[in-house]
Parts: C-alpha cells; structure tokens; sequence
C-alpha cells in the first residue's frame, strides 16, 4: 500500500533566530527560511531577550509564509504544525508558540509542541538519511552539554551533562574577556587558527562521573591567565590562548565521548547544538569514534545553528507516535533533555 | 460579518465574537493564568458553545497596546496567524480607546489607565459626544499628583477605568471615581465594537500590524543614553 506523504511546518523562536521551515516525510527539506537577529544584538554584546521579541514579532508571520511558498505546499496541505516551545528565552519561545497554536487550531491541524534541544539531535536525520536509533548524540550549546542515548525516536536517555557551565557559554565568556564580538564561539574559533593549541596547559576537570562535565574551572583559569600576564605586563598570545583553551575544551568533550562509546557499545555517535559547528570538535571527535570503532554524524553548518528544519523533522516523528500537544502548552524556558518522551 | 476580537494587554484574557453590533459572545478570564495558555483553549471553547463555525470570521479586531509587553505578543501573533490562515482582514485597535467602549455614556470624562510601574501610570482620556468617541488627551505617563491635577483640570466628572488598584489605594479627590469593576478592565466585545468603523489590514498588509509599545526596550534607552550620537 502507498503510504501518503507527510507535510510538517516547523517553526523556531527560541533565541535570536526567527525560522520556519516545511519537512516531508521528516528528512525532506522543502524549504528552510531563518531571519537572523545577530546583526542587532552585537552591539549590546549578547542577546537583549525584550528586543528578540520585537524581532520575533515582526518576523514570525512573513517568515512562516516564506516557508510555506518556498516549498511550494498550501497552509491546508500542512498536516501538523511543529514549534519549539523550550528551552528559551521566554517572551522570544511565547512569539512562536502563540503563532503556531494558533496556526494549528486555525486549521485543525495537531500542534506538535517540540523540545529545542531534542531539535537539534534531530538535525542529524536530515544529514544522514540512513541513521537511526539507537545511538549516542553529543549535545553542545551555548546552554547545555550533554551526553544523550537516543534509544528510539521518541526516547532518550541522559547519560549525563554538565554541573556548571556550558561548553558552549565558557566559549562566549572567554570571548567576551578577550574583546571578542558577540557571538563568541565562532570568533575563537576563527582566532585558533593562527594559534598554537599545545601553547598553555589549562586544566581539564575529568570528574569522577564519566559522563558528566565541568568548565567553570577551565574558564577561571583562561582568565585568571589573561589576568596575570596583563598584571606583569607580558605580551598575550591571543592565538594561543584561543587554540589552547579550544584545545582543552574538545579533548574532554571527545574523552568523555569515546568512554560512552565504549560503555554503551553503540555504534554511532551525532554532534548536536550551536558548538557543533566547530571544525576541531568535528575532525577531533570523528578521529577519535574512528579509533573507537563507532562513526561520527554531524549536521551541516546551517543546520548547526537553529533552525526550524530540525524542529520539523523532530515533530514529524511525534506525529507519526501521536504525541499531540494540547492547546493550553505553554513556554517552558528550563525545559530539560533527557526525559522519555510520553509517545512509544 | 462576523468580528472575532481578543485582548491580551492586561492581567485579563478575553475573547468575543461580534456579528453587526451585536455581541454574539463574550469569554472573560482574570485568574491569573498566562494567557499563553488561556487564549487558545478560550477561542476553542466559544466556538464550540456558540457552534459558529471559526472559518466564517470575517475579521479579526485585535487589542495591540499600550500593555503588557508579552500579553500584546501572544494576542497578535495568535491575531495575524488566524488571519492568514482564513484569508481574512485585521484590525488593530489602541486598548485603551476600546476600554473607552466598555462605557459609551455622555458627560464624563473616561480615562483608562495602566500600571506603568514606579508609582507611574500611562492613562488617555476620552469622551463620548453624540455617540462619537473623543479623544481628549493622548496616552502620556504620569505619575499619581500629575494625573490627579490633570484629572481635576477637566472641569467635568471623571471615571477611571483599567489598572487603577494603586491609585485607590488613597482616597480620590471629588468628581474623580472608578468605574464599576464589571466594565473597568478590556472587553473583547468592546474591542470588536472599536473596530467597526476601521478598515482592516488585508493580504501580505496582515504581517505589518505592530504592538504599541510606547517605550523603547530598557536595553535600547540605556544604549542610547550612553551613545548619544548613535
Ligand atoms: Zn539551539
């Protein structure tokens, strides 16, 4: 029997991206349309959650209609309507969201409510065509690392995350020490190019947990080294101070992912969240899964970033569960990674 | 035809359905629910009770400020996307001319006033004259004495309306009162009503209706302030 296609709207605010995108069958991408807010925000050093919102606002309605014309499929074609409603920024997550639930209602379609973070695992699905569950996602953003297994489609189970600090936010305050432009990631990395990674030893928190992290103490350290060099006024290799902190960085977030490889046996391992753009981790973390015996799956550059193409395809398979969301859900800017998922 | 209103600028989430001046229904909740989870379940109730099919909403009035900055938000976004999904028109309407509609009596002076925190208060003042809608003074901020003053300068008597718990809290200077609670906050009804005499936002014009802030964001005042060139 033919089965018919399925058409899902996806649709993104959670930060400082206004995106809406149209996925068939869950890995075909019709169309993938971002307003970026980044230009704005640089000034002010970093994401001023009240003017995201503005921008959300002014953005979410014509960036929907784009998506919806760039894949060429109606409104009422649509067969569910997917839509980020956490982990955020709360007033930019409640833009989307009342623009969706209403969409969804509007049209009697299924409001398929997503979790940002699950989002970006998914990402992967559209890289890889071939990749299915079970395997292990490493997920790393500017809010959260985490070690994930995704044991189904609809269910993950958290092997473990960080205690303090983010891999990528310890990325955006070391660049903003160093008088980085906002955002950071991209530009220390930019900067580690022409740096020496083996130049400083900064301390690497390994912890008794294997699968948990920590880089508050890392970040003290870079500036604590930043500090002492201006005080006894020595010359900073900025470069290397770049390279080696990246370096510190990735070595344990790659050690940490080759003892889950070896602990769960799994065979694959997926880069998740914003830091998943870094070409070190990449090239470190897929060497290293080689060594180990598993492979390395990663989303391209502009499905690293966020977008609503990974929360399309997220919402294609809680659809296919049939975990519905209900009209009253509302935005949940802690909302964690981990939890099975009530479908399956 | 058939108006569906909302307003999400206050503490209060209403919805109503309006068909040629006549109020169809009315759904008001105050109970201190966001009304990112109010407002759908609210719409979904009302069509539901009144079985008026949803896709035969010929319009849609929306309440776009001053308020709340988050509850303008979801109302609009909710308000544009319903439009684009039945291809039908939109119109915004200021929240506090349509409170002015709660009460469309002669002789007094309606002012509608919202919390602008800080002892502050964003109030404008309106009056009705054969069945039309004066505006007398525009949306300003003021604080407590100021507005007191400018209330007792109108030389008429005066019925606030909207947030004015805090300006209760002492006692009010004569021919100054509050409008009774049942018609002191926004009404959909009237916010539909507002809207009558506009002509609505239609096609690819939907997407540009924008909240009435007022104020510039704190971050941008602040960045401006220290950047006075720009
Ligand atoms: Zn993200």
């Amino acid at each position: 029997m033919e089965q018919k296609d399925i058409y899902i709207l996806g649709i993104e605010s959670s930060c400082d991206e206004t995106a809406a995108s149209v996925v068939k069958n869950g890995r075909d991408v019709l169309s993938n349309i971002i307003s970026s807010q980044i230009s704005i925000h640089r000034k002010y050093g970093g994401v001023v959650p009240e003017i995201a919102s503005r921008k959300h606002i002014e953005h979410i309605m014509p960036v929907i209609d784009a998506a919806l014309e760039d894949a060429k499929v109606t409104l009422n074609r649509i067969d569910g309507v997917a839509v980020t409603y956490g982990p955020g920024l709360v007033g930019a997550l409640l833009v989307g969201l009342s623009a969706a639930k209403a969409l969804a209602w509007a049209t009697g379609k299924p409001l398929l409510g997503v979790n940002h973070l699950e989002g970006h695992v998914f990402a992967n699905f559209i890289n890889d065509k071939n990749l299915e569950p079970p395997f292990l996602a490493l997920v790393v953003s500017g809010g959260h690392t985490a070690l994930l297994k995704v044991t189904g489609y609809n269910s993950f189970e958290m092997l473990g995350q960080t205690r303090d600090d983010a891999a990528g936010e310890a990325f955006d305050k070391i660049a903003r020490v160093m008088g980085l432009p906002y955002p950071g990631g991209p530009e220390i990395e930019k900067l580690a190019l022409e740096g020496n990674p083996k130049a400083i030893d900064f301390p690497r928190a390994m912890l008794d947990d294997p699968f948990q992290f920590s880089f508050s103490g890392m970040k003290s350290s870079v500036i604590n080294y930043l500090h002492n060099e201006e005080q006894a006024r020595r010359p900073v290799n900025r470069a290397d101070v770049a390279a080696s902190f990246q370096e510190a960085v990735t070595d344990v977030l790659v050690q940490k992912s080759v003892l889950a490889v070896k602990a769960t046996g799994l065979k694959e391992i997926v880069l998740a969240g914003g830091v998943s753009a870094n070409k070190t981790l990449q090239n470190k973390l897929a060497a290293a899964a080689k060594k180990a015996g598993a492979r390395l799956v990663h989303p391209t550059k502009i499905l690293c970033t966020d977008n609503a193409v990974m929360i399309a395809c997220r919402g294609y398979y809680m659809y296919q569960a049939g975990v519905i969301s209900p009209w009253d859900l509302n935005a949940v800017p802690a909302l964690k990674l981990g939890y099975k998922s009530s479908g399956e | 035809m058939l108006t569906l209103a909302l307003d999400t600028a206050t503490r209060v989430c209403t919805v109503g359905l309006v068909q040629d001046g006549h109020v169809l229904a009315e759904y008001d909740i105050s109970v201190g629910l966001t009304h990112s989870e109010g407002l759908m379940p609210q719409l979904d109730q009302m069509f539901a009770r009144t079985g008026i099919k949803k896709e035969n909403t010929d319009r849609i009035a929306v309440s776009i400020g001053p308020g709340s900055f988050t509850g303008l938000r979801i109302g609009l976004a909710a308000a544009e996307a319903m439009a684009y999904a039945w291809q039908c028109g939109i119109c915004g309407v200021n929240t506090l001319e349509a409170m002015a509609y709660n009460i469309p009596v002669e002789g007094v002076v309606l002012v509608p006033v919202l919390d602008a925190q800080k002892g502050n208060f964003y109030a404008a003042f309106y009056e009705w004259t054969d069945g039309e809608l004066r505006k007398v003074r525009p949306v300003e901020m003021a604080d407590r004495e100021t507005l007191l003053q400018q209330l007792q300068a109108c030389g008429k008597p005066v019925l606030l309306m909207g947030e004015c718990e805090k300006l209760m809290k002492k006692e009010l200077p004569d021919g100054i009162s509050v409008a009774p609670e049942q018609v002191r906050l926004p009404k959909a009804s009237s916010v539909a009503l507002a809207a009558e005499d506009t002509e609505p936002l239609t096609g690819e014009d939907v997407f540009t209706l924008r909240p009435y802030y007022i104020r510039k964001s704190e971050a941008e005042e602040l960045w401006e302030k220290r950047h006075p060139q720009g």
